[in-house]
């Protein structure tokens, strides 16, 4: 016999409602179909087309330059000592990959129904591989920062350090809410056309075209309710040094994103069990 | 070990259709709201029950299969054949009733699954043998005579979007025959490959048999049941009919009456 049958582990199916446990572990143990699904989505953007990799630079550095312009020189919103264009891609940066990861997140069941119906795996892993693969989008955009810093004058101080864990609370961010849009999404496909105008607000909500002193001190605690917030004014501090860190910012959006998080990891585990009849 | 790879217990799977469909628009849940209000002022309170149309797929399903045996499954579209393979894969879930599994199990449930049409053939065979269960070190290892069962050598490093439907099937099936599973379920998957192909593939499953692997087929082909498994089950309207050897059911079938 070839299969030894002392190692065969008993499964049973039964039905499922309610609240289910994460079943984390889960996740760890496919964490290689993870990479895969991760790898694939990086590499068909990027072999699809040749512009896919300029993309990546070209619309960051376009929306800055129509910041500069609008906001910078026709508005003239100050962005105190540091150059509007500057000031803007740092803003840029990390609102890009969180726009992109929570768009592609919200979309990572519906438009896996083809794998999704097949295969068994955590479904978890899709809007994981989501947020992961803008990850290759953002470093991709800092190579284009980091040189415009300089020809302005900026040579990043240690406080650059800090990035990684800042790009982290934007990916928890992204996960967070993508998790929730994703489920919903499985329910209501109105979350597809919904996700423009959601970015749209919350960009406006998030200081990427402007500087937060512009928001009024009676709104601010509900402002920073907003974890980019904190995002983008993080990584402007710890790429030019020009502003204070947002220590009490990042602490406060830590808490709403784990949050937000936590509680979409349950709200999915719990809409997971009838993805694949309905998607 | 158990006796039974595979057992199943009342299981029951019931799908909700029509106006409580989910993947509808907000629109929907207004209209449907309005429907309802406006029905019960015109004829008086109702059982919500009475709006929903329901589906049992499966219904009061037994089934006790052993390690080792080839199983064929048939009946007509629609009799839950599909679903119960499905479930058994855990890529649905039952609504009652339950299923024990005993080891791995492996799929095959239909063609062309999970490949993505810009990868290449080595590209895709990494990614379906991934997606189905397999380590990278195994697909690796694996990866030769995944190819040569397949005969798509010269084409490994062509977009899959150009191959023919016959080498699809000939790489999806390749890649799910070498899995590492014990209990190996394939739905309908043969009939798209030529006559060499189905041979091989027969072949392979008399294969997985010897090995001590578990084996259910669904097929429309009764020759290749026949030729195949010495046992069949009949499903009908999600319910077993019949659960014999297979010369006596296929008399039932080919003569019933």
């Amino acid at each position: 016999m070839k299969f030894d049958s002392n190692h065969l582990v008993t499964q049973r199916i039964e039905p499922h409602t309610g609240w289910m446990p994460l079943n984390l572990h889960e996740v760890y143990e496919y964490r290689r179909l993870l990479a895969i699904f991760v790898w694939r989505d990086v590499k068909a953007r990027y072999k699809q087309t040749l512009a896919g990799v300029t993309w990546v630079i070209i619309q960051p550095l376009i929306t800055m330059v129509v910041f500069t312009v609008f906001f910078g020189h026709w508005l003239g919103i100050s962005s105190g000592d540091v150059p509007f264009p500057v000031f803007a891609f740092c803003g840029l940066v990390p609102w890009t990959y969180f726009v992109h990861s929570l768009t592609v997140a919200s979309h990572s069941v519906v438009g896996q129904q083809s794998v999704i119906s097949k295969a068994y795996f955590p479904r978890l892993l899709l809007p994981l591989a989501s947020v992961l693969g803008g990850l290759v989008d953002l470093f991709t955009s800092m190579l284009v920062l980091i040189p415009l810093m300089l020809y302005y004058g900026f040579v990043p101080g240690p406080q650059i350090l800090a990035l990684p864990l800042l790009v982290l609370l934007a990916a928890l961010t992204a996960l967070g809410v993508g998790l929730w849009l994703a489920a919903i999404n499985v329910r209501f496909r109105d979350v597809n056309h919904a996700m423009p105008f959601i970015t749209q607000l919350w960009l406006f909500s998030t200081p990427v075209a402007y500087p937060i002193s512009v928001v009024p001190q009676a709104w601010r605690p509900l402002y920073e309710l907003n974890p980019m917030v904190a995002v983008v004014e993080g990584f402007r501090w710890a790429l030019t040094g020009e502003t204070e860190l947002p220590l009490r910012m990042v602490l406060i959006s830590g808490g709403v994103a784990l949050v937000i998080l936590v509680a979409g990891l349950y709200w999915f585990r719990r809409e997971e069990i009838m993805f694949s009849d309905v998607v | 070990m158990g006796e039974y790879a595979i057992e199943v217990s009342q299981l029951g799977k019931r799908f909700v259709l029509g106006t409580r469909g989910l993947h509808r628009g907000l629109h929907q849940v207004y209209e449907n709201a309005v429907r309802r209000t406006v029905g019960r002022l015109k004829n008086g309170p109702q059982q919500d029950g009475d709006t929903a149309r329901v589906l049992w797929a499966l219904r009061n399903v037994d089934l006790k299969i052993r390690h080792g045996e080839i199983v064929g499954l048939i009946g007509h579209n629609g009799a839950g054949k599909s679903v119960l393979l499905k479930i058994l894969s855990r890529i649905t879930w039952p609504t009652e009733g339950y299923a024990l599994v005993e080891g791995k199990v492996g799929s095959m449930l239909e063609v062309g699954a999970g490949f993505h049409p810009e990868f290449t053939g080595r590209e895709n065979l990494f990614l379906v043998g991934a997606t189905l269960g397999m380590e990278l070190s195994e697909i690796r290892a694996k990866f030769d005579n995944i190819v040569a069962f397949a005969e798509v050598e010269g084409m490994l490093d062509t977009p899959v979007k150009r191959y023919s439907s016959g080498m699809y099937v000939r790489l999806a099936f390749s890649v799910a025959a070498h899995l590492d599973a014990n209990i190996m379920l394939f739905d309908e998957v043969i009939a798209v490959g030529d006559v060499n192909f189905r041979e091989k593939c027969l072949q392979r499953i008399k294969e997985m048999s010897a090995e001590g692997r578990t084996v259910i087929f669904v097929s429309h082909n009764l020759e290749t049941l026949r030729e195949l498994c010495p046992r069949t089950i009949v499903m009908n309207h999600g319910h077993i009919q019949h659960d014999g050897p297979t010369n006596e059911i296929l008399e039932k079938y080919q003569h019933p009456g």
